[in-house]
């Protein structure tokens, strides 16, 4: 295990690195001028434009603004936005908002998938498989700005039940829909992969050696179908983590909430490089570690992967 | 015959000690033996069928009846029963066809707007009514199947290409050249599509070329393509029949080419059906986001983006397009979920 | 256990079962499967019954409906199987029409399961501990002491020792035993028996925890030299029942598993193929049943490993008095080891009777033919006849050559030294997999390398048939060296040696019709244009018996049999002078397997071909090769004409695989 551990920690590096050099490398090496965008239309004064180069590497070549940044990085210094205030302190005002919200549709994704998915599995062919088995098709094909769209319009505008925006500093309550949205397209993932596990292991031979034993059905199916079914679930709600930290970028949009996906879109209309590779770097941060966590759980969940 | 009977109930009496003897002793008494199988049991009479009743067939022969089927066949046959196939083909063709002639279905020039008819209700010849710049929405909803179509055939075209070669070069030659592929595709699985996109994309904000989108999609969705592709080759690779056709003369490449890339097809094609539904939606998206296609091009995404504000107003004005984005992408899901069923390998007996 | 116990039990069984009738009673049982909305009948009216404490066995191919069958009794029809008509009574009730919830008190308790294949069986993500538990758990077993049948309670009371009340069924738990041995060492030395040592190494052997109990303590203690008092003082002090831990390890100890204790707390992809087999027994057999019903429950393990298995649980279900329903593919493995045989085709009993008169004097037409294929049965007619001085020769289907014959012809391949070495993942030294291994093939002739699986036979063939290569020693086809063999000279020798592998699901590509599989040597190797090739093709179908009308089928159309057939024409496309069957017959039906072997010897006598018969099974090298090697952990340990090997093998693992072979302990007729 802790061999094992090692491994998978020293593989992560090379990811890493590369991704964050893929990033920065969209960011800074292609064609634009990062410090023209800063300044918008207005003219631009040469003094002050070769001072702010410095200030943020861009007079050296590529890859040594690329080990600067990754040297910077590792102490959490980004440096300062455009507007002067400091990247570490907007990101941190950013992130707990969006780690609610991922949090939030996590949790609803992963409650109703795996319950509907069982649902699903054990009456399959039944009308209420059925039944999941379209909504499940629906969430999916159709896109989440829309599904944000109509219950924006039926919960917030046409009922009032649910506030259709969020405020600056959002509750559970302001942040409820937007986390249903959020976690609606992963939940219908979840719901199919969970019920395609199910029907596929309810037919395993170590399930009737289970009924064979005499087990009651309910525990034939808690402690052999269920358990094993539910070791890829895991693994995709751990690796959907990063995925929602991403996809908040069009929640937070609809919602109207100030969370990392916001900042980030803003940062990237701005055309506001570091703060951009800065969020995209704890972005992928967030989801190498969540896949290194993932792994582990796996290795717990499943004994022939400690091994292997 | 009795005498036969008796033998084995000795002999059988005798075998069960094997494991557990304290003092055995081989010394059977005659008497003894004779209880154990006197005569057959009550339900144990020898029985023999009457043989025109159990006729004996032939060892091995093949049935001849059965029509020959190859594996395509075979999953056709399943597919062509199969009604969500059928639904979803037929949306599916439509949909292309739309895209193929738009003018066939709507006579509209979608950019032909006047501000007159901003917002005005459905009336005869605009069953979908107008949009706040006065465009008729029907004709819209038409020509914007051209956009998301394409967009979705030809990255799919492209991821397949470019994910199917480096998963079969990957899963084919192992080694090192395996593990470089699979970390370079890992850098890539660590970005999320979304995301990634919006970064390139927002560099060419002004470019209407439909090809900005395919590019940029393929960069960050290739990779589920190359993971599925290396298990199947991988698996492929190390069938038997490779091993057959080796031993038969045949190279490592003519084995690549002649019996792993075909075996190894089936989850590419079901992958590629279903993923041509997120491309779709990920072209949306981006209009949506703004940083897809600009306004002037027609397309889904951006005019679900442009009627957003119209919510509250004139939700139909949203509602169409977004009916037309997801109806094609259900069609391509459900397509790709009836092909992967026929195409399972549990389901079939080789 | 002794002698003597064993027989009175089966005669008070014997006076018993007259008046109680029969455990297991099947009457006219249908079982209907749905398949693309049709009913297809896989079990009709098949009868038969099983008595208490009785071995009877099902036998028949694969498809004859024999598992179907078994299930029906356990309630446990996979998908669209159900049971349409008939009757199935244990202990005089019925079980046809019972609820879900009647059936799991059911089960368990009163009917146990083997199940066929060992590595599906066990749940991989649960110790096997936990798995046992979960058995004794559903039936709220009493961990703490044995559970009796009424068959096996008469055991113990028609002795001379009594079991007097439930305490006396008490386990030893692993707290009890310390002070066991001592007290036991103790009263020994007090009561002056003799070579007190060795009677403890006994003790120590025999005392399991959870699984021995203290009238059992009592009785050893007894028939070592102990006063009754004194022994009964001992077992009641010191035996005091086990809790679920130790009954855990006390079930796996019975099964076999040495160490139960340790192995308990292992999970299922640590064991082998033979120890999870163990655990399932411990599991079928942990809440006592009445009827266990043990589906093929050796047929994927090695012929040793199933030899001592199924010994092991002869014996178990013995002295519990558990009624075995065996399902297997083997008639002589049933006639062995059941008093009743059920033979089953094509979903109907064609006959049944007890064992051995349905093997001497089989009537129904398929048993007939089932009796003569076997191989295991015609190696021991073979035997029989020979120790009877009769002649063998017409016993046999392949007529072995004679050592002077041998000795004349030349060598068509000859391996030295051959050594191959493989490295395991995180492990430092190599594994030799093939060590040291030399033998030669005979022009014409048949060699048969025979071993158990990891015992290097096939990386053997793969090095002859230069798809791996050597680490040292070389092989030599017509007196060249093949390691040096490249491009032409490699193409030559492909040519003439040809393989014919083990799995025929695997070996011939799916997406390939059964015309394009045959023809591919000769387009591979360039031979003639596409009509030429097509008639080799029906030439070649012909030769193998398949009709014309396959070629345009594919391979998942064909079953086993036919496929290793068309897999032989594959081979024989090209005229080799070699071929290489690497456990060619080894997944098919016995009658199947006599249909392929037959072929492969007529091809021989017509075209003078030399095969390297690679097989686990001793039983079949006697139907096809002249010589054989014995291999074991990569080692050649014996080397000798067929013959030789069945007279007079030479070492000791030799004479195991001999033994496992089913059936060696029956007296066949010869008519």
């Amino acid at each position: 295990m802790g061999k094992y551990l090692l491994r998978r920690i020293l593989q992560m590096i090379p990811v890493v690195l590369g991704t964050t050099l893929l990033i920065y490398a969209l960011v800074f090496a292609l064609p634009g001028d990062p410090v023209a965008a800063m300044f918008g239309d207005k003219p631009v004064n040469q003094a002050v434009a070769a001072q702010i180069r410095s200030e943020y590497n861009l007079d050296k070549p590529f890859i040594v603004q690329y080990v600067l940044f990754l040297k910077n990085a590792l102490t959490l210094n980004f440096g300062n936005t455009f507007a002067g205030q400091p990247v570490v302190s907007v990101i941190g005002r950013a992130f707990p908002v969006t780690v609610k919200l991922a949090l939030m549709a996590f949790v609803f994704e992963g409650v109703f998938g795996v319950i509907f998915g069982i649902i699903g599995g054990l009456t399959k062919g039944k009308w209420s498989d059925n039944v999941i088995l379209v909504l499940s098709l629906l969430l999916i094909s159709v896109p989440t700005f829309v599904t944000g769209f109509i219950l924006q319009y039926l919960f917030g505008v046409k009922w009032h039940v649910l506030p259709a925006t969020a405020g600056a500093n959002p509750g559970f309550m302001d942040l409820l829909m937007p986390a249903v949205v959020l976690g609606s397209v992963s939940m219908a993932s979840i719901i199919r992969l969970t019920r395609t596990e199910i029907t596929s292991n309810i037919s395993e031979d170590y399930v009737r050696t289970a009924r064979a034993k005499g087990m009651s059905n309910r525990q034939v199916i808690l402690r052999h179908v269920l358990r094993n079914s539910l070791i890829p679930v895991v693994t995709y709600l751990g690796a959907d983590i990063g995925g929602l930290m991403g996809g908040a970028m069009i929640t937070e949009r609809i919602f109207n909430i100030q969370g990392v996906g916001n900042t980030l879109f803003q940062a990237i209309l701005r055309g506001e490089g570091t703060l951009v590779v800065s969020i995209v770097t704890i972005l992928v941060m967030i989801f190498v570690i969540c896949s290194l966590v993932v792994d582990m759980l796996y290795a717990v969940l499943d004994p022939r992967i400690r091994y292997a | 015959m009795r005498s036969s009977i008796l033998v084995f109930g000795m002999r059988e009496g005798a075998d069960s000690m094997t494991d557990m003897t304290m003092n055995e002793s081989n010394e059977l008494n005659q008497s003894q033996a004779k209880v154990f199988f006197p005569d057959p049991l009550p339900g144990q009479e020898r029985f023999v069928a009457p043989i025109e009743e159990t006729p004996l067939r032939e060892v091995d022969s093949v049935d001849e009846d059965v029509p020959p089927t190859s594996m395509w066949a075979d999953a056709w046959m399943t597919l062509r029963h199969n009604p969500m196939f059928i639904i979803s083909t037929i949306l599916a063709i439509l949909v292309i066809l739309v895209a193929l002639f738009p003018s066939l279905f709507a006579r509209q020039d979608p950019s032909a707007c006047t501000l007159a008819n901003s917002l005005e209700p459905a009336r005869s010849g605009h069953p979908f009514g107008f949009d706040l710049q006065g465009c008729d929405v029907y004709s819209r909803v038409i020509y914007g199947a051209r956009t998301s179509v394409s967009i979705g055939i030809m990255t799919t075209i492209l991821v397949t290409i470019l994910g199917g070669v480096i998963g079969a070069v990957a899963g084919f030659f192992g080694g090192w050249i395996d593990a470089l592929l699979s970390r370079v595709t890992d850098i890539f699985f660590a970005i999320p599509m979304l995301l990634g996109a919006i970064v390139l994309l927002q560099m060419f904000r002004t470019s209407t070329s439909l090809w900005k989108i395919i590019f940029t999609l393929t960069l960050f969705g290739w990779v589920n393509m190359a993971r599925i592709t290396r298990s199947a080759v991988m698996e492929a690779k190390n069938l038997e029949f490779n091993t057959a056709s080796t031993a038969l003369g045949s190279s490592p490449i003519r084995n690549l080419f002649r019996h792993i890339i075909p075996n190894s097809l089936a989850p590419v094609i079901v992958m590629a059906t279903t993923s041509m539904g997120t491309y779709i939606v990920s072209e949306a998206t981006l209009s949506f986001l703004g940083v897809g296609l600009p306004p002037t091009v027609v397309s889904w995404g951006g005019d679900i983006s442009t009627a957003q504000n119209l919510l509250t107003t004139n939700p139909s004005v949203l509602f169409y397009p977004s009916a037309a984005l997801a109806i094609t992408v259900l069609a391509f899901i459900m397509m790709g979920d009836a092909v992967k069923d026929a195409l399972d390998p549990k389901s079939r007996t080789a | 256990m002794s002698q003597e116990e064993n027989m009175a039990v089966k005669a008070d069984q014997q006076a018993d079962v007259a008046s109680s009738g029969p455990l297991l009673e099947v009457k006219d049982l249908k079982v209907d499967f749905t398949s693309d909305g049709r009913d297809v009948h896989a079990v009709r009216d098949a009868s038969f019954s099983v008595y208490p404490g009785q071995w009877v066995a099902i036998v028949g191919e694969s498809g004859s409906g024999k598992s179907t069958c078994a299930m029906s009794v356990l309630g446990l029809l996979p998908g669209t199987g159900r049971v349409v008509d008939g009757s199935i009574r244990l202990q005089g009730r019925e079980l046809v029409g019972l609820g879900r919830k009647e059936y799991e008190d059911l089960r368990g308790s009163h009917m146990g399961l083997v199940p066929q294949d060992p590595m599906s069986n066990l749940n991989p993500v649960w110790r096997i501990g936990s798995q046992v538990k979960e058995a004794l758990v559903a039936n709220k077993m009493d961990v703490s002491r044995e559970k009796r049948s009424r068959l096996a309670q008469e055991l113990a009371s028609s002795e001379d020792i009594k079991l007097r009340s439930s305490d006396d069924e008490l386990f030893i738990s692993s707290a009890d035993l310390p002070g066991l041995l001592k007290a036991a060492r103790q009263v020994l030395d007090e009561a002056g028996v003799p070579n007190p040592d060795k009677v403890m190494e006994t003790f120590k052997g025999e005392w399991d925890v959870g699984s021995e109990t203290r009238w059992g303590v009592a009785r050893s203690l007894i028939r070592a030299g102990v006063g009754e008092d004194r022994a009964w003082g001992i077992a009641k002090a010191h035996v005091t029942g086990s809790d679920m831990n130790d009954r855990i390890a006390g079930l796996l100890s019975e099964a076999g598993l040495p160490d139960a204790a340790t192995r308990a707390r292992q999970y299922p992809h640590e064991f082998s193929g033979g120890m999870r087999q163990r655990a399932l027994i411990a599991i079928g057999l942990a809440s006592r049943p009445d009827l266990l019903i043990a589906d093929e429950p050796t047929s994927a393990l090695d012929v040793t490993v199933q030899k001592k298995i199924l010994d092991h649980l002869k014996g178990l279900t013995d002295s519990l008095g558990t009624a075995v329903l065996f399902i297997t593919h083997d008639l002589g493995l049933a006639a062995e080891r059941a008093q009743h045989i059920v033979v089953m085709y094509k979903g109907q009993v064609v006959e049944s009777g007890p064992s051995l008169e349905v093997l001497q004097h089989p009537q129904h037409p398929y048993t007939k033919r089932l009796v003569q294929a076997a191989p295991s049965l015609a190696s021991q007619r073979i035997i029989s006849a020979k120790q009877r001085g009769q002649d063998a020769e017409r016993l046999m289907e392949h007529h072995v050559k004679g050592e002077s014959t041998l000795e004349r012809s030349e060598h068509v391949i000859t391996v030295e030294h051959l050594t191959k070495e493989f490295k395991l993942p995180r492990k430092r030294e190599l594994f030799k997999a093939v060590d040291d291994v030399s033998f030669s093939v005979k022009r014409g002739t048949t060699l048969a390398i025979v071993g158990e699986s990891g015992s290097g036979k096939s990386t053997v063939a793969n090095m002859v048939l230069h798809l791996l290569t050597p680490t040292s020693g070389t092989v030599t086809y017509e007196n060249q060296d093949i390691s040096g063999f490249k491009g032409h000279e490699l193409m030559e020798f492909r040519r003439h040696v040809q393989p014919v592998f083990q799995n025929p699901y695997g070996s011939l590509d799916p997406m390939y019709s059964i015309y394009r599989s045959i023809e591919e040597p000769l387009r591979i190797h360039r031979i003639g244009d596409r009509k030429s090739r097509e008639q080799r093709v029906r030439e070649l179908l012909d030769m193998v018996e398949m009709p014309e009308s396959v070629m345009g089928r594919y391979p998942n159309e064909l079953s086993g049999g036919q496929r290793q057939r068309i897999a032989i024409a594959r081979a024989m496309a090209l005229n080799p002078d070699v071929i290489i069957c690497d456990e060619a017959v080894s997944a098919l039906d016995v009658l199947v397997q006599d249909q392929v072997l037959r072929l492969l010897n007529d091809l021989q006598a017509e075209r003078g071909l030399s095969y390297l018969f690679i097989t686990h099974d001793l039983a079949v090298v006697r139907q096809i090769a002249d010589e054989v090697v014995v291999m074991q952990q990569g080692r050649l340990v014996e080397h000798a004409t067929t013959d030789e090997v069945f007279d007079h093998p030479q070492r000791q693992y030799t004479r195991d695989l001999l033994d496992a072979i089913p059936g060696g302990k029956l007296r066949l007729g010869l008519d």
